[in-house]
């Protein structure tokens, strides 16, 4: 009669290691994925993280930006930041701004076309790709051709003027107006963006089974009913990474500013990371510059948080 | 075999005397902004190739070349002769220890000789030469002859009589200086300088930039509420938000085809008016901005610097060429041929001679005021970066209504204070 034994299973490190079976298990399942991930990680350690660190520490220093005299400052440019610069506050209340606009005009935008669009069953390819065009074109050339439009002396706004008679009425410099000045760049921001928000949520919106729209209509669902209980269920969770997504790039917001503005008209414009730029490139203050990017990545860390809370309590994201 | 042997001795010597003819050809590379300047400059330039065949210039066209060029020397690299925008920077340089010091050469090449004896001075960086001052430049008041012929009117020389002249344009409904700073957000610092030059005058602003007078003066006062009242008449480019949208273009075309009187600006913009007015046809001529008394003053800036590398493999072939870059026949000939801003030294008359009256006119006032102190501080070339920075950013919460002309001063005393004591001022020439 044959006796079935059992292997015993290696413990000790010696055990592990001398044993044929449990060393290729740890060669395919630990040292292999390691060694296809390496290049990665390396390029990484190098490209992201040790700037981020170098980082965090020329934010305890008063560098200039040029050469190697540092001098260690402890925490002299974050009291500055909160207690000392005046800018700091105004330029975060409008990058709150810019992130209130970002998360209601664009996805309002979006969702609505794109729930139109998922609806055109000819020609919404067309439609998805006109869409989508300004998401395409730098932001250089984005601005400039909006300066133009807006140029109250050359711009449509002159042009309706001299068409209709009138005087200074459409011909407004949006851009040179301290009330309305962030505005019209989120605006022009937005005119490029909406249409990369549109296409994904209309991907996201045609992978929906068609059997719950179906069954929807069996129980005398009408549209806004159907985009009520269908639709953005079904959407959720790209909108609610969406939503983090924005909040984030938010506190990044710099091209379009610098390009239309540079944060003026007396600072009106003025967000976290225009000042960090000025401060770094225009200042020789690359310490005071630094505490700025770090607070920033605070903030989007902050926002991350809150998502990955709410994950974690059961949200659908 | 012998045959072998000999071609074998043969390539031996010409692989070991190889290296040597390429080590006798020593590159001076220079980092160049990519465009019209480079397009006119460069060959020039390149004529220095043709004196010595041992020492050639290489110039790489660049974007954003000062970005570029930081850098690169702050990671021990760059080109061997290092530009930068003005004296404040080449002094950050300089205290990294990035730029070489160029004392030897000076006084080997004899620089004082041809070098105005304060601009040499600008390079200063602790005793020690380490910046050539590049592109004199002033500020001018262009105006439209078209349009002041055609109204009987005549370029004003002191406060009054432009502010008077000013309101009679902007009745006649002229702009009254064609401006804007959409393009070029430093525009606001010129007239800053500029006004407290006039009106302060540059003695009480060389008090204030080395701290023997507050910048809270009474005199400084005036001249800034000055400018902001020219300001909210909405005398600067038909309105302060119309200032903030006007772009370079739009203030050359607006004084060219007559819808503005005037317009405040550098020597640079010669260039630029001679196309402008060469399209439209309508003339222009320029008269030193109005003083308080009627004294021609002029702000002397300096467009950019040049140093050497300090690490420079050829810092000898460096200096060659800007001992030729710098000497009075180059510059006479780039200010002739591109109406480039000449570098500080004794041009010769017959240079002079050659060029379009008031463009001579301007080289000719600028070196008769610095002879006899009637020279002003653009604030650019004298303030620290972060100076000029305040004044440029904060000076537009002066004129939305957002702060006083008073908490501006005070702002900038503050600040000014601090960068002297911290040693972060250029060197500013005694007088």
């Amino acid at each position: 009669m044959a006796v079935l034994t059992r292997k015993k299973k290696p413990t000790s490190v010696f055990e592990k290691l001398s044993d044929e079976t449990w060393r290729r298990k740890f060669l395919r399942n630990v040292i292999i994925p390691w060694i296809f991930i390496s290049p990665l990680l390396i390029i990484h350690i190098f490209v992201v993280a040790i700037p981020a660190v170098q980082g965090v520490y020329m934010s305890l220093t008063d560098w200039t930006g040029i050469g190697m005299n540092v001098n260690f400052v402890g925490l002299d440019n974050y009291h500055r930041l909160f207690f000392e610069d005046e800018t700091f506050g105004k330029s975060l209340g409008n990058n709150v701004i810019w992130m209130a606009f970002f998360l209601t005009v664009p996805f309002i935008l979006a969702l609505f076309c794109a729930a139109m669009l998922a609806q055109v069953k000819r020609g919404g390819m067309l439609y998805r790709s006109i869409l989508f065009i300004p998401y395409v074109l730098a932001s250089v050339v984005t601005t400039t051709i909006w300066k133009n439009l807006l140029n109250p002396r050359q711009g449509i706004g002159a042009a309706l003027d001299n068409m209709l008679g009138l005087e200074d009425v459409f011909g407004v410099a949006f851009l040179g107006r301290p009330e309305s000045a962030l505005i019209s760049i989120a605006f022009i921001d937005n005119w490029h963006f909406w249409g990369f928000l549109m296409i994904l949520f209309l991907a996201a919106m045609q992978s929906i089974p068609p059997v719950l729209y179906d069954a929807a209509k069996i129980d005398g669902a009408n549209r806004w009913q159907e985009f009520r209980h269908v639709t953005l269920p079904g959407i959720r969770p790209v909108m609610l990474f969406m939503y983090m997504m924005v909040a984030i790039w938010s506190f990044l917001a710099f091209d379009y500013i610098f390009l239309l503005t540079q944060g003026g008209p007396a600072g009106a414009s003025e967000v976290i990371a225009t000042q960090l730029y000025k401060n770094a490139f225009f200042r020789f203050q690359a310490g005071y510059g630094a505490a700025q990017g770090v607070v920033i990545s605070i903030f989007a860390g902050f926002i991350i948080m809150i998502f990955v809370t709410l994950r974690r309590r059961g949200w659908d994201i | 075999m012998k045959g072998i042997k000999f071609l074998f001795v043969i390539a031996i010597l010409a692989m070991a005397l190889a290296p040597v003819g390429a080590q006798d050809v020593s590159t001076v590379t220079m980092w160049f902004a990519e465009g019209s300047t480079l397009d006119c400059w460069g060959p020039i330039m390149l004529e220095f190739n043709d004196i010595d065949p041992s020492v050639q210039l290489e110039i790489v066209p660049q974007a954003d070349t000062w970005n570029v060029t930081r850098t690169a020397v702050a990671g021990g690299g760059g080109p061997d002769i290092v530009r930068t925008p003005g004296p404040s920077y080449a002094y950050e340089l300089a205290e990294a220890g990035l730029i070489a010091p160029m004392d030897a050469f000076a006084d080997e090449m004899g620089w004082g000789d041809f070098f105005f004896d304060w601009a040499l001075d600008l390079g200063l960086v602790n005793g020690q030469l380490y910046s050539l001052a590049d592109e004199l430049e002033t500020l001018l008041l262009y105006y439209n002859t078209d349009v002041f012929e055609a109204n009987g009117w005549t370029p004003p020389d002191t406060m009054e009589e432009l502010n008077a002249l000013g309101e009679e344009a902007a009745a006649a409904g002229y702009v009254v200086f064609s401006h804007g700073n959409a393009s070029w957000r430093g525009t606001n610092e010129w007239f800053v300088g500029e006004y407290m030059t006039q009106l302060a005058g540059p003695h009480k602003v060389y008090q204030a930039l080395t701290g023997q007078l507050p910048w809270t003066d009474e005199s400084m006062v005036e001249a800034v509420e000055q400018l902001d009242a020219h300001m909210q008449a909405g005398w600067y480019g038909g309105g302060i938000d119309l200032y903030f949208t006007n772009e370079g273009t739009t203030r050359r075309a607006m004084l060219a085809d007559g819808t503005a009187a005037m317009n405040i600006e550098g020597s640079w913009a010669i260039r630029g008016l001679e196309e402008y007015h060469g399209e439209s046809g309508q003339g222009w001529d320029w008269v030193p901005v109005p003083s308080h008394d009627g004294t021609d003053y002029f702000t002397i800036g300096m467009g950019n610097t040049s140093s050497i590398n300090a690490n420079s493999p050829h810092p000898e072939a460096a200096a060659q060429f800007l001992n030729w870059y710098f000497s009075p026949a180059t510059q006479g000939k780039m200010l002739t041929s591109c109406r480039k801003g000449p570098a500080p030294v004794a041009i010769s008359e017959d240079v002079m001679g050659d060029l379009d009256p008031r463009v001579a006119r301007v080289y000719a006032e600028l070196s008769d005021a610095s002879a006899n102190d009637r020279y002003g501080y653009t604030t650019w070339t004298f303030w620290s970066p972060s100076g000029f920075n305040y004044i440029i950013e904060e000076i537009e919460r002066v004129w939305v209504g957002d702060i006083t002309v008073m908490d501006y001063l005070e702002g900038l005393d503050t600040l000014m204070a601090g960068e002297l004591e911290a040693g972060n001022l250029p060197p500013i020439p005694s007088r």
